[in-house]
């Protein structure tokens, strides 16, 4: 052959552009093309996604709702030493920006500050139509005599929690810490301790589940994948078809499955396995909420799985049977590990949707079952606590991003398999 | 084939179009016997030309206060508890309302100034009588003592009225009783009670569960609202028996969302709120009306609960009956508007604990 050419210079083309350049003009079309076929979707993932959580983040540290009503009063505050009660400064100060501010922002400024402290909402509403009337001082004693409450330093304290426009107290809620009155973070109050616990409970559960999903999940799978088709596609439909069905169908069948007159407690009875006052409680509990959770995000568990399994070459295994090892030891040897890429991804999954699961342990969960979402949604829609939630919501993201670079270090994410 | 749909596309669209041109009333309510009862009284006879879609919901203010915050009002009329009513007319989500025409006629001042009166309605412990063939339970006391009444209790899954009932129980005087809230001692006490038929109760969030589960046997004795018990007992036959001790009252109102179809709403909410509609709502369900006027056209018309066997007295299943409110307890909102956060969080401790 004729390939004396070995000189390094750029292959040109016909009109002596360099062929990298030519081929690169070609191709950036071809990028812009696919970009603006992408665009759609990256300003919708824009919209619906990012913005949303980078509002959610700003909340949980957003402490504004407050200092725009009183800014002033804050001022002076500071230069309080926190003993007794503020000089008359402070409560002229108060005095003046609760009577002249906007009715509204004051009701919204009232709502946060009762999270610090029970009984600011109506002390401000009261203290705003009193107020009226009071034209000059002593303000100290004048407000002290439309409300007494005026003069209780715990509601003067409880103000030092809000002095800066930014926040931790909402993250220090969501793990049962408080500020105090002079920024320290203590221990919350014993028996309002519940975000820990909640938290624990979260992660125990979102395990178990994971782990029966993957215990039911994994025989059922290889069933699917290993059966002819005839079978195999009528066991698929099995898998799908409680998948179709609406959530809180599935929910309310298991309460009339598991409820203490429910059927499977009334066959035991009746069967005279099971004494009539012995009935198992396995409804409104937490017993409940990992049954259920099983049943409904097991097909999480199944697709992935199957779609891995299916990718297995039924060879390897015959190879492996041939070249002298027992069934067991080729399935532990050959199988098992050519299906991690199915398990790792179908756990992760699993895990991912049952860590901020709402709507089954609210209906099943009873007095234990109860997750860290059905506290997001208390928040959200009693308390209207949003900075709370938004601090619970962003904790859960940041576990979540740990959990995936922890995943990422140790079994490697290019190992997950959808399919 | 392509052209006919592209047709019906374009339909669909332009339906959609004309469609939100006529300014239609979205009406949300608690669902159940209740919503029936305000579809038959008020919703089904309004014809001043807006058009009105029901929904449901259970409680809160937060899809209000998001709807209000993002500018994208779907919600124009929203049934409230008081509370509620207190927290969304400051934090500006409500349209203030002109009070002048039924102010004078109401049982008790309105909360608010962004309200119009609905019903009174009480938490009110009921059993099957089918459960107890012997001695039945004959107030609060019994319904927290498991060891006279044993058997399962079905409570909700937030403090309100669970406080009161409590200290009720304990010994203290429904007049009292907000006066011991007041203390932390007062929680504490109520706890401790709590503490007493923890191991045997299941909790309930919407209003006809509890029903469910007493009719079941799931439990023995269960907290609902009076209403719905009532319904169940003259529209469905069920045999189920009020305790009338401790009930709470509270109150219900109407309220418009700022940035709705406000006008619309407001022309509504007058319609729902006349002492007709009040009274007219009684008919379907046992509520108590709140405006004086309703009562004694109830009275003047009884037998006025509608059942498909003849009419029936109402005036008996009333959570307002003088008999009644002897030993009930008022519920006060204000307490509520202020503490709830804090009780409701120490409430959730007591039920993981």
């Amino acid at each position: 052959m004729n390939q004396t050419q070995t000189s390094t210079g750029p292959i040109l083309t016909t009109d002596g552009i360099p062929l990298k350049v030519s081929l690169k003009k070609a191709e950036r079309i071809n990028k812009i093309r696919a970009f603006l076929l992408v665009l759609p979707l990256l300003a919708f993932i824009l919209i619906t996604f990012l913005v949303p959580i980078g509002d959610m983040l700003a909340r949980s540290v957003d402490d504004r709702q407050i200092n725009t009503v009183f800014p002033k009063t804050f001022e002076v505050y500071k230069k309080w030493d926190r003993q007794g009660l503020p000089s008359e400064e402070v409560y002229k100060t108060m005095f003046f920006e609760l009577k002249n501010s906007e009715g509204y922002a004051v009701g919204k400024a009232s709502t946060r500050m009762n999270y610090s402290k029970s009984g600011w909402k109506s002390l401000l509403k009261k203290s705003k139509r009193k107020f009226k009337k009071i034209e000059e001082g002593p303000f100290k004693e004048k407000m002290i005599a439309t409300d007494k409450k005026w003069a209780d330093p715990e509601y003067w304290l409880a103000l030092g929690q809000m002095v800066d426009p930014t926040t931790m107290g909402y993250y220090l809620n969501a793990v049962d810490l408080k500020y105090d009155s002079s920024k320290n973070i203590v221990q919350q109050k014993e028996n309002r301790r519940i975000y820990n616990k909640t938290w624990i409970k979260t992660f125990k559960v979102s395990l178990l589940v994971t782990l029966f999903c993957l215990l039911l999940g994994y025989p059922i799978s290889y069933l699917l994948a290993t059966l002819p088709m005839k079978y195999s596609n009528l066991l698929m439909i099995c898998v799908l078809l409680p998948f179709w069905t609406s959530l809180l169908v599935r929910t309310v069948a298991w309460m009339v499955m598991l409820q203490q007159k429910g059927v499977l407690n009334n066959l035991l009875v009746m069967s005279n396995l099971l004494a009539d006052e012995n009935r198992f409680q396995l409804m409104y509990n937490q017993t409940a909420v990992v049954i259920v959770m099983t049943q409904i995000l097991l097909p999480f568990m199944v697709l992935p799985l199957y779609s891995v399994m299916k990718t297995i070459s039924p060879t390897y295994m015959r190879a492996a049977l041939n070249l002298g090892a027992s069934p067991m030891h080729a399935f532990y040897k050959i199988y098992m590990p050519n299906s991690v890429p199915g398990v790792s991804a179908g756990c992760l999954l699993v895990f991912i949707i049952a860590i901020g699961y709402y709507i089954t342990p609210e209906l099943v969960g009873g007095k234990d079952g109860q997750m860290v979402g059905n506290w997001i949604a208390y928040h959200l829609k009693t308390t209207l606590n949003w900075g709370l939630c938004a601090s619970l919501g962003a904790i859960l993201l940041a576990m979540m991003t740990v959990l995936y670079w922890a995943y990422n270090k140790i079994v490697g994410i290019e190992n997950i398999k959808l399919g | 084939m392509r052209k006919a749909i592209k047709a019906a596309f374009f339909g669909l669209i332009s339906m959609a179009f004309v469609g939100s041109a006529i300014a239609d009333i979205t009406f949300v309510s608690w669902g159940g016997a209740y919503t029936a009862s305000q579809q038959k009284a008020y919703i089904d006879t309004y014809s001043k030309g807006s058009s009105i879609t029901v929904e449901n919901y259970n409680g809160g203010l937060g899809e209000i206060k998001a709807q209000v915050e993002a500018g994208n009002v779907t919600w124009d009329v929203v049934d409230v508890l008081p509370d509620q009513a207190i927290t969304g007319c400051d934090e500006g989500l409500f349209v203030k309302v002109d009070q002048s025409e039924f102010i004078n006629d109401m049982v008790v001042p309105p909360v608010s100034d962004c309200v119009v009166p609905q019903i009174f309605w009480a938490y009110t412990a009921f059993y099957d009588k089918a459960a107890f063939p012997g001695k039945k339970p004959k107030n609060i006391k019994d319904f927290f003592d498991v060891k006279k009444f044993p058997g399962k209790r079905g409570i909700h899954t937030w403090a309100n009225a669970l406080i009161e009932m409590a200290l009720v129980a304990d010994g203290v005087k429904a007049s009292k009783v907000y006066e011991v809230m007041s203390t932390p001692e007062g929680i504490d006490r109520a706890f401790a009670k709590l503490d007493t038929i923890k191991d045997h109760v299941v909790f309930w969030s919407a209003g006809s569960k509890p029903l469910e589960l007493v009719s079941s046997g799931e439990v023995v004795m269960a907290l609902a609202y009076n209403g719905r018990i009532g319904a169940a007992i003259l529209s469905e036959g069920k045999n189920f028996e009020y305790i009338w001790d401790a009930t709470v009252l509270e109150q219900e109102y109407l309220v418009a969302i700022k940035g709705g179809n406000e006008a619309e709403a407001l022309e509504f909410m007058a319609h729902a709120s006349t002492a007709e509609s009040n009274a007219e709502q009684a008919k379907y369900i046992p509520y108590g009306p709140m405006r004086k006027s309703s009562i004694n056209i109830i009275k003047k018309g009884e037998p006025w609960f509608i059942t498909s066997s003849g009419n029936i007295d109402i005036l008996p299943h009333m959570p307002t009956t003088p008999k009644v409110l002897k030993r009930a307890v008022i519920g006060d909102p204000v307490w509520w508007a202020d503490n709830g956060a804090e009780v409701h969080e120490r409430f959730g401790a007591w039920k993981g604990s």
